[in-house]
């Protein structure tokens, strides 16, 4: 990677899809697995002593989330432990009402004057108002507890390496770090960005991470372990859970779903959120879209193993009453849904394909236009790339089928209107007005498919050369691609189908990121922090980037040891997580 | 909730130590800072109440609960935290499972004198609960032998070959498509994993001899598998030449790399649901249970490996001073060292005052004055000193009125050298002064002591419950500045009536070359020490009615 900086400039900025992958690890992104000596954290104690250089450290992965907890060691391939929050977790020491009878049909009491579900979140995504301090301890008797039950470690110094979405709160970053340091002997954080880290243990280093979480859905498109666009909707867990609580209401009262509509809130005390939740990734499932995408006829689209459907009957129009018990009504019931009907809480969820797309706000719009839009707005060469790396990750996402569905959605989507990012009527008429074409001849747009290699045809005929789209032109033929291409193991990545792949999950990626030493976005120390606190970070815009530049020639040239006295006296930032 | 709730606070994170603010024992915060005095410890030279959260600890032993065989903590890191042996639980119940013969044991009457040695139950094997007969043959789970079932099961799990660990390779130009030929498709998630992680390393690896090439010393790293081949090369001499290094880092695309697209097609699983319904598939709980997550239908459920627990010593975090060591020996349940705080401060027992007539009714009556009697009992061999202080109104929506009649009295000290005939006589003496002064003194009566022992001080505590209505202030009584009432119905436990209570003790004791409180009775006055400890408590008194 030394030979980096005079590669670069030299690049074509159509090539960007082929750039030199060991290339500018930015200060950014440095969690990339860009190929240069993984930089180490060396002790900033006044003695300098290489002792946390050994490479048999611990390093404990947590994997933070709204309702869950992920904590393992750095090389294992599951989390030794997976923390669900529940009201079990903020009860007194001491407090044993949950053993006696009739604990569980008192939950109605339990919940008075709480959200719906509120207990089993670690935080609310709106941390205004939010005791904080609250969220601190959660934290930290779940991972006392972790540590103690599950990892058998003792309160020895241990690195954390943190997982985080990146749009976690700041004051909530602030609150988790407080309580890492204060309460363990931590001698450093790293933090870590999950959709980078779910790319990562995907083997890919581009992505489009669909992250079906607990209050969000977040879409991330990563580009060379960089972090490009994000996008969010509220279709996501906690949605899906209310529909699932208003499904069973309705069964329950046996009112039919045409006469539910749009009544007053179902109330929340008749079935509890454990049932609900319980039900929910229990037993729903998606549906197929009804029109499933095209297949093979434009080249590229999905060669997907959408096998046979013809030998058991479709399960759409499956009436089979389905017994679902319930324990948490008054009196229990076993009631009877039809079969087809669990398929109704994620369509009115995720997708609610009956309503146009222009009747949704920006902040619920329906899964498979998120993505589709997310994809529409991104560049050229990032789309190529990131369309083909589709990665979904988060807890709904286990949900049977729907994957699948998001995908032909978004495939149908993409057939029907091309990656034209202006639509509407009035496009449309110009496109089909043959007055306003310059090159009638010509085809304004092949296909959905951005397709990067393209022999030209119009540079034989002369005349029809002026006119040209520019997007069309020939790509120069660019050397240091050249070079690249020759090269032993290169294989031209694929790009510019849509394809989703499979990742280990974010957890997995930072235990193996953190195994192979890539170094995080941000590191904080301990003594820093609790000196400073979060207001001693900077902030990533004030960060001098010439600095950082020499910093990083530095760690170019000489490799990580002069970095890291080098870095020592200047700022230190919580990278993305920084900016406000 | 019992009457007789002592729960004790400690504050260690100094953020809370808020003085000038009564503790809140309604804000949940609080739930995570109250111990029962059972909990919690001391540290004698500190003289600090030490609670679970503020302790350092260390391992002692690590055993399998279950075979309560010992595991060194070198083989915890290699193998995991789970018990190695033949310790399973049961995916859906908790019980134990047990290793069974698949085949009946052949009966006795069919077996004639000469083999009846011979033949035992033979395999194949199977894991089977007792409880709810649940067999991992269900599961297509069966062994070949009966010893070994961990090793067994891991490698029917994770595949033959890909046993825990592949090697890190760091061997640097390893083309990656000749692993291909060899390594079959990683199935399991372990399997991937190690997958994606050698392709990782091998093209870590690979970029950078690439560029430690250019810049001659370009490598301080020694954990990087590049100074290992940098130094390869200079003993055997044989540069490697630069160009045939990749430059390019590329991505994992055949599945024995760890790579994967997705089955995106999983009508297979659902009309696998339809099949099996609602008792087919996982309990959260049981979900929850399993080592790895992802199962969804019942025949998903592996066996589960019982937990390792471990044994532990703890340690003041401020001065190293061991609290509690426990008896290195499994089976040894004994403490070599506990330091626990119930010897260290006075013990609170809450009761209501005997009210001849009318039995204690079994809830509090809102804006009904009861009384209360606290007893205070000293562990000590010091006598010390309380000064207790609460609220004049408990915190929270319904605020109660407490008034502790008196606040500041002496409780006498302990002693283990008497004789128990003394003892019954002094309490007779005790008694007998009681009487003496019994006409006037066991009127409730405020600053007065209500009773008293030898270790031990009774003291009346007076409370008028709030009323649980909830109604809005009218609005005449409603200030400007007020923020408005909270309406909601009633909370969780909203109707206990819980004391926040500030407890100051101060005694004065031997300097503390040896161990406080042994014979300390005996030694000269003048070396004492002035010693003090102050803590918030909450009690308990009871539950409110809501007639």
């Amino acid at each position: 990677m030394a030979s980096d900086p005079d590669a670069r400039p030299t690049l074509a900025h159509r090539s960007v899809s082929n750039i030199r992958a060991g290339g500018q690890p930015s200060a950014r992104d440095s969690t990339s697995g860009a190929p240069h000596t993984p930089l180490r954290p060396l002790s900033t104690s006044a003695f300098g002593s290489p002792s946390s250089a050994r490479a048999e450290e611990e390093i404990i992965v947590i994997e933070l989330g709204c309702r869950k907890l992920r904590v393992g060691f750095a090389g294992d391939s599951t989390p030794k432990r997976i923390v669900a929050f529940d009201s079990e977790h903020d009860k007194r020491a001491g407090d044993y009402r949950a053993w006696e009878p009739g604990y569980g049909h008192d939950w109605r009491k339990r919940m008075a004057g709480k959200a719906w579900g509120s207990d089993h979140e670690l935080y609310q995504l709106d941390v205004r108002g939010q005791d904080l301090g609250l969220v601190g301890d959660k934290l930290e008797r779940v991972l006392r507890d972790t540590f103690t039950r599950y990892l058998l470690v003792d309160s020895k110094a241990r690195r954390i390496s943190l997982v985080l979405p990146p749009a976690a709160p700041l004051p909530l970053l602030s609150s988790t770090l407080s309580t890492l340091f204060r309460n363990f002997q931590i001698p450093t954080i790293s933090l870590l960005s999950s959709p980078v880290m779910a790319t990562f243990a995907a083997g890919v280093r581009s992505g489009f991470v669909v992250d079906i979480g607990w209050n969000e859905t977040i879409v991330t498109a990563v580009y060379e372990f960089r972090e490009v666009r994000t996008w969010r909707t509220v279709r996501a867990g906690k949605k899906l859970l209310e529909e699932t609580q208003k499904f069973l209401v309705n069964a329950l009262q046996c009112r039919t779903a045409e006469s539910q509509v749009e009544e007053a809130p179902t109330p929340k005390d008749i079935i509890s959120f454990e049932e609900c939740e319980e039900v929910a990734t229990r037993m729903l499932w998606c549906k197929k879209s009804e029109k499933t995408p095209k297949q093979s006829n434009t080249e590229g689209l999905p060669t997907l193993h959408e096998a046979d459907e013809s030998d058991t009957p479709y399960p759409a129009e499956d009436s089979t009453p389905t017994p679902i018990h319930l324990t948490s009504c008054n009196p229990s019931k076993t009631i009877e849904v039809p079969f087809s009907q669990l398929a109704e809480p994620c369509e009115t969820t995720f997708f609610e394909t009956r309503y146009a797309p222009a009747c949704f706000d920006d902040h619920e719009l329906p899964l498979h236009l998120l993505i589709y839009r997310g994809l529409l707005q991104l560049p050229l060469d990032v789309r190529a790339m990131c369309m083909s790396r589709i990665i979904f990750s988060g807890g709904c996402s286990n949900i049977i089928g729907l994957r699948g569905r998001i995908f032909d959605e978004v495939s149908l989507l993409a057939q029907e209107k091309g990656w034209e990012v202006i639509q509407g009527k009035g496009a449309d008429a110009y496109r089909k007005n043959p007055k306003l074409k310059r090159n009638a001849s010509r085809q304004t747009n092949d296909g959905p498919i951005p397709t990067i290699s393209q022999t030209d045809p119009s540079g034989a005929s002369g005349e029809e050369a002026v006119p040209l789209d520019p997007a069309h032109a020939p790509a120069d033929v660019d050397e240091v691609e050249e070079h690249i291409r020759q090269e032993k193991n290169y294989r031209t990545p694929v790009q510019g189908v849509l394809r989703v792949i499979d990742t280990l999950g974010p957890w997995c990626g930072a235990s193996m990121a953190t195994q192979l030493k890539v170094p995080a976005l941000a590191m904080i120390e301990r003594d820093i922090w609790l000196q400073q606190g979060v207001n001693g970070a900077s902030r990533p815009n004030e960060v001098d980037v010439q600095a950082q530049q020499k910093q990083q020639r530095q760690s170019m040239g000489t490799g990580g040891l002069i970095r890291g006295q080098g870095n020592q006296a200047t700022s230190w930032t919580l990278g993305v997580w920084g900016t406000v | 909730m019992s009457e007789s709730c002592l729960i004790n606070s400690t504050y260690d994170l100094p953020e809370d130590d808020d003085e000038d603010h009564a503790f809140d024992p309604r804000s949940p915060r609080s739930n995570y800072s109250l111990y029962p005095l059972e909990y919690l410890l001391y540290c004698v030279d500190c003289h600090q109440i030490r609670c679970p959260r503020c302790v350092s600890e260390e391992l002692v032993t690590i055993y399998c609960p279950s075979c309560l065989f010992e595991v060194g903590s070198s083989s915890v890191k290699t193998e995991g935290n789970r018990c190695t042996r033949s310790c399973f639980q049961c995916p859906i119940c908790v019980g134990p499972l047990a290793v069974q013969s698949l085949e009946s044991a052949p009966e006795a009457s069919l077996l004639s004198a000469d083999n009846a040695s011979a033949s035992g139950p033979t395999g194949p094997w199977a894991l089977t609960c007792s409880y709810c007969n649940w067999s991992s043959s269900e599961v297509g789970v069966k062994f070949d032998k009966p010893q070994g079932i961990f090793a067994q099961l891991s490698k029917l799990r994770n595949g033959s070959n890909t046993s825990a660990d592949v090697p890190l390779t760091s061997a640097g130009d390893i083309s990656p498509t000749k692993r291909d030929a060899n390594m079959p498709e990683p199935e399991s998630t372990r399997a991937r994993f190690s997958a994606l992680r050698s392709f990782y390393q091998s093209q870590l690896a690979n970029s950078n001899t690439g560029s430690s090439m250019a810049g001659g010393m370009g490598d301080y790293g020694f954990s990087s598998p590049a100074a290992l081949t940098r130094i390869m090369s200079i003993y055997s001499g044989s540069t490697s030449k630069p160009k045939n290094k990749a430059t390019v880092m590329r991505e994992a695309d055949v599945p024995s790399e760890g790579f994967r697209t997705s089955n995106l097609d999983e009508s297979e699983a659902i009309s696998k649901l339809r099949a099996e319904g609602y008792d087919g598939t996982v309990t959260m709980e049981q979900a929850v249970s399993q080592v790895e997550e992802g199962a969804h239908f019942a025949d998903e459920l592996w066996p589960v490996a019982s937990l390792l627990r471990t044994k532990r010593a703890k340690r003041c975090p401020a001065c190293r001073h061991i609290l509690s060591k426990p008896e290195a020996k499994v089976s040894n349940t004994r403490w070599r060292i506990r330091l626990v705080a119930g010897n260290h401060i006075p013990s609170v027992t809450i009761k209501p005052l005997p009210n001849p007539g009318a039995p204690p009714p079994s809830a509090l009556a809102p804006l009904k004055p009861a009384q209360y009697l606290l007893t205070f009992k000293n562990p000590m061999f010091d006598s010390i000193k309380v000064t207790l202080a609460t609220p004049a109104t408990t915190p929270g929506r319904f605020s109660s009125k407490v008034t502790i009649l008196c606040p500041q009295f002496t409780v006498g000290a302990n002693s283990d050298d008497y004789d128990l005939n003394e003892v019954l006589k002094a309490e007779d003496r005790d008694q007998r002064d009681g009487r003496r002064e019994d006409d006037g003194s066991h009127q409730v009566e405020a600053g007065k002591v209500f009773e008293r022992g030898r270790n031990w001080v009774s003291i009346v505590v007076e409370v008028i419950p709030a009323s649980l209505q909830i109604q809005p202030t009218p609005s005449i009584l409603q200030k400007a500045g007020e923020p408005e009432p909270d309406l909601a119905p009633l909370r969780e436990d909203e109707d206990i009536l819980e004391i926040p209570m500030f407890v100051r003790l101060e005694w004065e004791s031997e300097p503390s070359q040896d161990q406080v409180g042994i014979a300390s009775s005996g030694k000269e006055k003048d070396a004492k020490e002035k010693r003090e400890l102050a803590y918030w408590s909450v009690l308990g008194i009871g539950r409110i009615s809501q007639e």
